[in-house]
């Protein structure tokens, strides 16, 4: 079947973008060099590079470029809407604003993890808030309401964070700023393992809900009609989702575009059924964030161009070519 | 009592009232649909005819009585079997992605499919049986968008007919249909009913009442006005007090099957449509 | 149903707003960029004009290896030890890469950072910016010795470069006393006393010699300006804000919250400004009718050019006592 197809044709892809991205960087390493730092052999300096530095960031990019990709198609499910994407609903304003602040408090210089956790805090406090707001009366989710109290929190959030950058020094703005672009330099086996803590759960559980979700698609009333169970599902989705979202936005920063234009290129090509879509998403999220982080550390070595610019300057041409060719052939 | 004699859906004192609405939606409803009747459910707007159908399913929470599927309490029903039992065709309902007809109608069968099944040959039978009998199979690959408003009508009714259901609920699935295909739908509908199938059907047509179903209720600003028989409840006097315009009721001399027929009213008039009939 | 109607509405509003928001949160990133790209430029283009050159052959290297093994404390408390003094060095940091060149071990610098714009640093390799250094290139470099900053950035950097085994020592290269001390302390672990030592009589006769001339003279009221709008101006803490004062003035804004800041227009008229001191690369002369000079770059960045520029910056604020 076409599913099985692309599947094993996006898996080749990612372990493709995987070789590529421990082979290539700053350093140049030959192949073999790269292979006898991974079976452990060679040079101590090389080993360094390949298994402490390349291999985490490009298993991060794996997890994340995937969970973002996922969580945008649950999204745009959910909310009943093609343009939405994992940060519509205030999350990176939260993790932004948690991040800024602490680096404005000056929390980073004594403890490393406190960036990732005050990102992660501040994304849970914008889910919370939302969530809050969409409550209607009588205990159900809005999603109408959900996603303009979205909109509400995430440009409260924006303006807290210019106010603090305000009062901020160079130093401050400048991390606060490199932080808000995105960026996978800081990758280590131990934020690997949190942030695959929470994906891998996150997404099995996600692509479980898979017929739920392309119920929903079509309205509420109607997936309840069918036999689903609408409120405890949109609650887990947007949970789930959310949580997977602000996970990897305590990792790497605020990466754009993945769980946006990624989703749409994978239902262009295969459909909106959500059975494909999502484990799809995430393999071809996982690969595209995978090469767009080999192109943002090679191409101005030394200096790492921030990866949401990639994602946006690689995603939108290929979005916008992907798109032209659906709208010409099959039927829309 | 067996599920087959229980009446397919019933509801007693039923009292519903929206959030932040100073009237009930429904007020003390008591209505009964036997099992494998054609049951017609009449009414002016805003009389009540959707809430009740989304209260009787367990959509909207009452703040009185109570509301039965096939003798058991609606909220004694897990959703996805409930599903199996109840087919609905609502009034409208907009696509947020792009989806095939075939994929449309597919979804009648998730009911009976685990999260991560494909569909079996069964599912796949039921599918083309329902999409059969509503004339959409050729429309299969067809993207829904593409449709007619009526094409997309009988896709639907395809989709409740594929959950091979024991109830088929539509609300007003006629409106955007053409004089073939209304009749079409209807005379399925007939030959379901016929064959065991429940059908509670929320229409504007009188006519349609009057020559389809078994049994008819009349809504009047969320109370029951009538129950009963066709010719119980469209009676001249019944129906223009509830529809507060002129009406005349007769048998179609040539088929014999009752008509009503909207006669021309004043608007200055609109209290007293008895004194302003005009033959 | 209602529902059915508007929600063609609902979906483009959805839409704008979406659009709107995410405009707003890339213009508000790039508002911030913009202005502190212009401070960051100050902060960074350490070399770009003409720092007074100190001939290194000035200060013969200490032959002798008496002094090790030495115990040094860096500016984040860690205490290090230095059995010999360090051969492959790079320093991330512009202020403590000019000490180094100042006490003569240009020579075992193995890498640089693109803010590093001297000729004789050229030829090294870079390893991106000061604050995140590309780890790979540091890696591959095999330092022995790094110098990071430290400050309330980026605890993260500094925990990387440990657990990948990469030595690090933490300055904070703020003030005039971070400037005297990273040159005491650099001048340590390098073997370089005497050059560091001379270096630093240098320095504190410079700095003397100021305090004497400017005694007893009126403080002038003076303002940095730096451009932007609404312009930003040095606040207290800084090191213009500490060399102004040394040079016989006040700092108009050591009321500032933080190190720099935007200020309004107002404030600039009037509070009342005697001297307004400018960057002559950018910075917008012409705000107020006061009397103007302008500052090479190289002045703001605090390293060993310390004592030229307190000179430099006195000489401007009271020229009278410089005959």
């Amino acid at each position: 079947m076409r599913r099985a197809t692309w599947a094993g044709v996006l898996f080749l892809a990612l372990v493709g973008s995987f070789v590529l991205s421990i082979w290539l960087g700053s350093v140049e390493l030959s192949p073999s060099e790269v292979i006898a730092a991974l079976s452990g052999r060679g040079d101590p300096t090389n080993r360094l590079i390949v298994v402490q530095i390349r291999a985490p960031r490009a298993v991060l990019a794996i997890l994340v470029g995937g969970g973002l990709a996922l969580a945008g198609a649950v999204f745009q499910a959910l909310l009943r809407n093609p343009l939405a994407e994992p940060y519509i609903l205030g999350i990176s304003g939260g993790a932004a604003t948690g991040a800024v602040l602490a680096l404005a408090l000056g929390l980073v210089a004594s403890h490393s993890w406190a960036l990732p956790a005050a990102s992660f805090a501040g994304a849970i406090l914008a889910v919370v808030l939302v969530l809050r707001v969409a409550l209607a009366a009588d205990d159900r989710v809005d999603v109408r309401v959900l996603l303009l109290a979205g909109v509400v929190v995430g440009a409260f959030f924006a303006a807290c964070i210019a106010f603090i950058l305000s009062i901020s020094d160079a130093r401050t703005v400048r991390s606060a700023v490199l932080w808000m672009m995105g960026s996978l330099a800081g990758a280590d086996w131990t934020t690997v393992a949190t942030v695959a803590l929470y994906t891998i759960p996150a997404a099995v559980l996600l692509t479980g809900l898979a017929r739920p979700l392309n119920l929903m698609a079509i309205g509420e009333d109607t997936a309840g009609y069918l036999g689903t169970n609408v409120e405890s599902v949109k609650r887990t989705a947007y949970v789930v989702a959310s949580l997977l979202t602000a996970a990897g936005v305590a990792a790497t920063g605020v990466i754009g575009f993945v769980g946006l234009i990624v989703p749409h290129g994978v239902r262009l090509v295969v459909g909106s059924d959500y059975r494909s879509l999502l484990p799809l998403s995430f393999l071809a999220g996982a690969v595209f964030l995978t090469l767009a982080d080999v192109v943002a550390r090679t191409v101005l070595s030394p200096t790492e161009i921030p990866i949401g610019v990639i994602t946006a300057f690689v995603g939108v041409p290929l979005f916008l070519v992907l798109l032209r060719r659906s709208m010409g052939g099959g039927q829309r | 009592m067996t599920s087959d004699q229980a009446p397919a859906l019933e509801a007693t004192e039923l009292t519903v009232q929206y959030p932040s609405t100073d009237k009930a939606a429904l007020n003390r409803v008591s209505m009964i649909v036997p099992s494998g009747a054609f049951y017609a459910v009449l009414g002016p707007n805003g009389s009540g005819k959707s809430t009740l159908l989304r209260a009787l399913l367990g959509m909207v929470p009452s703040v009185g009585g109570e509301t039965r599927v096939s003798g058991r309490a609606v909220s004694d029903w897990k959703r996805r079997d409930l599903a199996r039992e109840v087919g609905v065709v609502a009034q409208a309902e907009s696509l947020a992605f792009p989806l095939t007809v075939r994929d449309l109608v597919g979804m009648g069968r998730y009911p009976y499919l685990k999260p991560l099944q494909s569909e079996t040959s069964t599912d796949r039978a039921a599918v083309k049986r329902a999409m059969e009998r509503c004339d959409v199979w050729e429309l299969g690959h067809r993207f829904v968008s593409t449709l007619s408003g009526g094409e997309l009508q009988r896709a639907r009714v395809a989709r409740a007919l594929a959950q091979e259901p024991r109830v088929l609920v539509l609300d007003e699935p006629t409106a955007s249909l053409d004089i073939r295909h209304e009749m079409e739908i209807l005379e399925l509908l007939r030959s379901s009913a016929d064959g065991g199938m429940t059908i509670f059907l929320i229409t504007h047509h009188l006519d349609h009442a009057a020559r389809f179903a078994d049994r008819v209720l009349l809504l009047d600003r969320g109370s029951v006005a009538a129950e009963g028989a066709p010719r119980e409840v469209l009676r001249e006097s019944t129906l223009q007090e509830v529809y507060q315009w002129p009406v005349s009721v007769d048998d179609d001399p040539d088929t014999g099957i009752l008509r009503v027929t909207p006669q021309s009213g004043s608007y200055r008039s609109l209290g007293s449509a008895s004194s302003n009939r005009v033959r | 149903m209602w529902l059915a109607r508007t929600r063609g509405h609902r979906d483009a509003l959805a839409s704008v707003l979406r659009l709107v928001r995410f405009v707003n949160s890339w213009s508000v990133s790039f508002l911030q960029l913009s202005t502190c790209a212009l401070i960051v430029s100050h902060l960074a283009c350490a070399g770009e004009a003409a720092l007074p050159e100190r001939d290194a052959s000035q200060f013969p290297s200490d032959a002798s290896l008496e002094a090790f093994p030495v115990e040094v404390v860096d500016d984040s408390g860690v205490r290090h030890r230095f059995q010999a003094p360090p051969t492959r060095i790079v320093s991330l940091v512009p202020s403590a890469t000019q000490t180094l060149l100042a006490v003569g071990v240009g020579g075992r610098l193995v890498g640089r950072t693109d803010y590093d714009q001297l000729s004789e640093l050229a030829a090294l390799p870079s390893v991106g910016g000061g604050l995140q250094p590309n780890l790979e290139v540091l890696v591959s470099l095999e330092p022995d010795f790094v110098v990071r900053f430290e400050g309330e950035s980026d605890q993260a950097t500094a925990d990387r470069l440990t657990d990948l085994g990469i030595p690090n020592f933490a300055i904070r290269p703020d003030g005039i006393d971070d400037v005297l001390s990273s040159i005491e302390r650099l001048g340590l672990i390098t073997d370089q006393r005497v050059a560091a030592d001379a270096l630093l009589a240098e320095i504190r006769g410079d700095l003397a010699d100021v305090a004497a001339r400017v005694e007893g003279r009126p403080r002038r009221r003076v303002v940095y300006l730096m451009g932007g709008e609404p312009p930003w101006v040095a606040g207290p803490g800084t090191y213009i804000d500490e060399l102004v004062v040394s040079g016989g003035a006040v700092n108009v804004f050591d009321d500032l919250e933080g190190l720099y800041g935007p200020i309004s227009l107002e404030e600039l008229i009037t509070r009342e400004v005697d001297l307004v001191l400018v960057s002559d690369e950018g910075g917008s002369p012409d705000l107020i009718d006061v009397e103007h000079k302008s500052i090479p770059s190289w002045v703001e960045v605090p390293g060993p050019g310390l004592g030229e520029a307190a000179k430099l910056i006195a000489r401007l604020i009271h020229p009278e006592a410089f005959p």
